[in-house]
């Protein structure tokens, strides 16, 4: 077997990275980064499928525990905690997103947290930073290994791919593991690696998120009590190379005292505005535009005027879904989103409830939806467009076409946006002192030496906090 | 003379003739009938299968299993990576006091944890079952299984006879699995099969014993695909028998979950292009439904397809290897039982099937050892066996075996396909007379085409169990296996483990 050094290359730049290399350019974007994902978190707390799991998770006791986030009135053995946590950030779709595709925050934030929480000596806000990156920059590189990992997925759910080992090595990082260790870390993370894509637009794809969060703490606990893997994991086909058709893996060169050249520097991720699939946000913007020009040609919109709505978009079945009967299915259709943003000349949280899919409204609109896929329009998140032709009975249309919506890495929302998200997210479970403290601690996060204030605003709930929000009944299929 | 003409007439309701007439471009978008997929087949099995569907033979083979199983993960509490998994769950879960931990009394587990460390004592030593497609089924299921009856309280225990079928749904369901492509069929290269039928077994299993519906069970199946799979490249390491222990603990979740109404992808077994399923392991794949048992009963995979045990704690390739060159050992030493000295030996030959991940000269630890056509061969050669000892570090770096070891050269014919019921094992060995020795071996004594004698599964299970528990606890656990099926309460079997 030809030893190429790969994954003793990521050993050994776990082991070594340190926080004198995160340049600002890092520090800043992986600050909205945690942000974000804490946001996202919070508000995910009320979703039905983080209380199926929360309730299961429950049924574990530890000695060592850690908090669930919008919760102060109970905690979970870590690898739980990293569970739920990974499971609200993931449950909405309202996670951020990168190129190549994945979730990256997810699977890597809530371990550390959980982690940190029950360390005997206490991680400063840059040591959490700089695990944080070092679990972002994995996903990135292992990403890159492939040409399939750069177009949108058809086999394998890549935050349940790449997320276990940046879960893992942002873990190992924390941790304080030897480059051997770290190397052991990632080749025990293989094995928990891989979920079929058939599970995205079901209940069960936030537990992708939040197993990757579990699994990839727990391969770095067990690299650091002796368990070995495969040394050569990202070496091999065989390896880690079994989740994609193609494979080649290069070495991640590291010298401890140079410059370091983060991913994340090269290439930004995407915040989204809307809790669906990032494919939906190209179709909404098209859609809100389209519907402005009829508007402003004929005064006044009338769905009942409308004959046909045409959507050309890029070609991926699972998110084409002509009648969504869940809010996971309707997070995951472009014909659903499409509809929403002309019915309600806007799409927001709300617009996933059971009661705004099943608006006969609504659906007498998807009725009229076509869905085309040209061949120009690539399956990437780096390279697709949509366009939405609105035709209506008096024979007129009017088109828009979006190619880069606001919030992608290439038309990054601005900071006061993504605070303002952040802000309605984090309200829906905290009070302002939990709310603005956050914003306070993690926008400062690498001069503080104590991070517990950033568990306590975490826990800093209002009033009613056992209130499910979200109150998703099962599918109507059931 | 009047032909007889049969009309094959399905029952319609009057109500669906009606609605199919008025069909609205609407309806033909949507998603086919719960009932017609593949997916929905799976649960509906699962939730009805019933302990009179069992025959005589899937009971009796079946409890063979079910007590080599034990043995294994018995002798396996003894190891190394077992004391970690078991350390590791201890540490960062308070003990749970619900699920029993094999050889350790009074240790108990919270029952899927309970599942993970049983699940790597029976696959820590590579000494457990292997069946055809290939795969480990038992440690993947009877782990989930037994944590799993521990857990329900005393006045609902399932029966032995339950508890059994539900061993054997687990194997079933894996069975029926590996028959959807033709790459399950051969040795492995991509996932290691308990990896990715394992945890499927594991749920379906624990799904039918906590009596869930027929949706439920699909969901079961469904939340477990996205827990399945591992790569070969951590077979021959440490972590393989995690491949089990977490088949084991995965599936039992992901039936709680499903319990608690998680649900998942009601295609997750089905064909889809362009969003794979359960397909993401195969490059190939065909599935089909499973049929529904009915009064006429249902034949179990286990009835056609017998199971392998093995004899000693290697990969199961190393098994005709290891019979060849024993062969050849007994021609070297004539009668009496003897060593065979090194200097008696010019050059080793091996005809094995082509596969890398046992194709390994120098082995350096011994999970590489389990893995090594060579390492057996020798090792036979040597002692006339391999053994549960030959993998001590002491008996791996005998000055003799390294020298056997350096003399090792490999061929693959190609009638020596990488297949476990059609590949054969050839040791030439050439003496330094200049005189050529051969050994072949085509089925070894354990393999399904020649399965072991009940006497010598027992005595497996003897060496195996004695070296955790004393004798008349070794005699009691044989006992209350054997009468499994006529036991009204598995608690029988489940207080001998405790």
């Amino acid at each position: 077997m030809l030893r190429k050094g790969i994954t003793e290359s990521f050993g050994a730049a776990i082991h070594a990275l340190s926080s004198n290399q995160l340049t600002d350019g890092v520090i800043h974007r992986s600050k909205r980064m945690m942000l974000d994902a804490l946001g996202v978190g919070l508000l995910g707390t009320r979703t039905t499928v983080f209380n199926k799991a929360l309730k299961y998770s429950q049924t574990f006791t530890a000695d060592q525990r850690s908090s669930v986030w919008g919760r102060s009135d109970l905690t979970l053995p870590p690898h739980y905690a990293a569970f739920v946590n990974g499971i609200a950030v993931h449950s909405m779709d309202f996670d951020d997103t990168w190129h190549p595709a994945t979730h990256p925050s997810g699977a890597v934030l809530p371990a550390l947290l959980a982690l940190a929480e029950t360390m005997p000596s206490r991680p400063t806000g840059l040591d959490l930073l700089l695990a944080f990156n070092v679990g972002i920059e994995v996903q990135g590189r292992l990403m890159r290994f492939s040409r399939e990992a750069y177009n949108i997925p058809e086999r394998f759910h890549p935050p349940s791919v790449v997320g276990v080992m940046g879960s893992a090595a942002a873990s190992a990082k924390l941790l304080g593991l030897s480059p051997a260790q770290c190397r052991h870390a990632l080749a025990i993370a293989a094995s928990s690696a891989g979920a079929p894509l058939a599970n995205a637009a079901t209940q069960t794809k936030p537990l992708h998120i939040g197993n990757a969060a579990r699994r990839g703490l727990e391969a770095a606990q067990l690299a650091q009590i002796g368990l070995e893997g495969n040394q050569a994991m990202l070496d091999m086909c065989s390896g880690f190379g079994v989740y994609y058709k193609d494979y080649s893996p290069s070495v991640m060169a590291h010298s401890s005292s140079g410059v370091f050249k983060w991913i994340l520097e090269e290439q930004d991720v995407a915040f989204k505005r809307i809790p669906a699939h990032l494919a939906m946000h190209w179709v909404v913007e098209a859609s809100l535009a389209a519907r402005r020009k009829l508007q402003n040609k004929e005064g006044s919109f009338d769905v009942s005027r409308i004959s046909r709505v045409t959507l050309h978009v890029p070609p991926s079945k699972y998110i084409n879904c002509p009648f969504p009967d869940s809010e996971h299915q309707a997070r995951h259709s472009f014909q659903f989103n499409a509809s929403s943003a002309l019915l309600d000349n806007k799409v927001t949280v709300a617009s996933y409830h059971p009661a705004q899919i099943n608006r006969s409204a609504l659906k007498e609109l998807l009725s009229k939806v076509e869905v085309q896929t040209p061949e120009d329009n690539r399956p990437s998140f780096d390279h697709m467009y949509c366009q939405v032709e609105i035709e209506t009975t008096l024979g007129l249309s009017y088109t828009a076409r979006c190619n880069t919506f606001y919030g992608h890495w290439r038309k990054p929302l601005s900071q006061e946006d993504l605070v303002d998200k952040f802000q309605a997210n984090a309200s829906s479970v905290l009070n302002t002192e939990g709310v603005e403290g956050l914003i306070h601690v993690v926008g400062n996060i690498e001069r503080i030496t104590d991070c517990s204030d950033l568990y306590s605003f975490l826990r800093r709930t209002s009033r009613c906090p056992e209130q499910e929000l979200y109150d998703y009944a099962r599918s109507a299929a059931s | 003379q009047t032909p007889i003409v049969f009309f094959l007439q399905k029952s319609i309701k009057a109500g669906q003739a009606v609605r199919g007439l008025h069909k609205s471009a609407v309806g033909v978008l949507k998603r086919p009938a719960a009932e017609d997929t593949v997916t929905s087949s799976f649960g509906k099995f699962i939730s009805e299968i019933k302990p009179q569907h069992l025959s005589p033979i899937v009971l009796h083979r079946s409890k063979r299993m079910v007590l080599d199983s034990i043995g294994v993960g018995l002798i396996g509490s003894t190891t190394e990576v077992f004391e970690l998994a078991l350390q590791h769950c201890q540490h960062m879960y308070a003990p749970d006091n619900i699920s029993f931990v094999y050889g350790r009394r009074g240790t108990k587990l919270s029952p899927t944890l309970a599942s993970f460390v049983n699940g790597v004592a029976t696959h820590s030593m590579d000494f457990d079952d292997t069946w055809h497609p290939a795969t480990h089924p038992s440690g993947a299921v009877l782990p989930a299984v037994l944590a799993l009856s521990d857990m329900i309280p005393a006045h609902r225990k399932p029966s032995g006879l339950d508890f059994l079928l539900a061993f054997n749904v687990g194997v079933e369901i894996q069975g029926r699995l590996m028959r959807f492509s033709n790459e399950a069929h051969n040795i492995p290269k991509r996932f290691h099969p308990p990896s990715v039928v394992g945890t499927m077994g594991s749920a379906a299993a624990c799904a039918h014993l906590l009596s869930l519906d027929p949706s439920q069970c699909s969901h079961a199946l469904a939340i477990a695909a996205s827990l399945a799979g591992a790569p070969m490249a951590n077979a021959a390491t440490q972590s393989k028998p995690l491949h089990i222990g977490n088949a084991s603990r995965l599936g039992l979740e992901a039936a709680l979950l499903a319990s608690r109404g998680l649900e998942a992808s009601p295609l997750v077994l089905d064909a889809v292009e362009g969003v794979a399923g359960f397909s993401a392991f195969y490059e190939d794949y065909v599935p089909q439904t499973l049929e529904s048992p009915s009064d006429n009963g249902h034949v179990f995979l286990l009835e056609e397809q017998d199971m392998g045990f093995k004899r000693f704690p290697a990969h199961l390739g190393m098994h005709w290897v290891a019979d060849a060159a024993a062969s050849v050992h007994k021609l070297l030493v004539g009668v009496k039982p003897g060593k065979v000295s090194p200097s008696q030996v010019q050059d080793i030959l091996l005809r094995i099937p082509k596969s890398k991940y046992i194709n390994r000269p120098f082995p350096e630890s011994e999970h590489e050892a389990r893995h090594s056509f060579q390492f057996s061969a020798c090792c036979a050669l040597l002692d006339g066996e391999v053994t549960v000892q030959s993998f001590s570090e002491a008996a791996m770096n005998r000055p003799e075996l390294l020298a056997l070891l350096s003399r090792v050269r490999l061929e693959h014919p190609q009638d020596n396909p990488a297949n476990f019921n059609l590949m054969y094992g050839e040791v030439q060995v050439t003496l330094t007379g200049g005189d050529i020795l051969r050994g072949r071996c085509d089925t070894f004594y354990g393999h399904w085409r020649n399965p072991l004698t009940n006497e010598s599964l027992r005595k497996k299970f003897r060496y195996n169990a004695g070296a955790v528990l004393p004798s008349d606890r070794v005699e009691q656990l044989i006992e209350a296996v054997e009468d499994l099926d006529r036991q009204e309460n598995c608690r029988a079997l489940l207080s001998q483990l405790q």
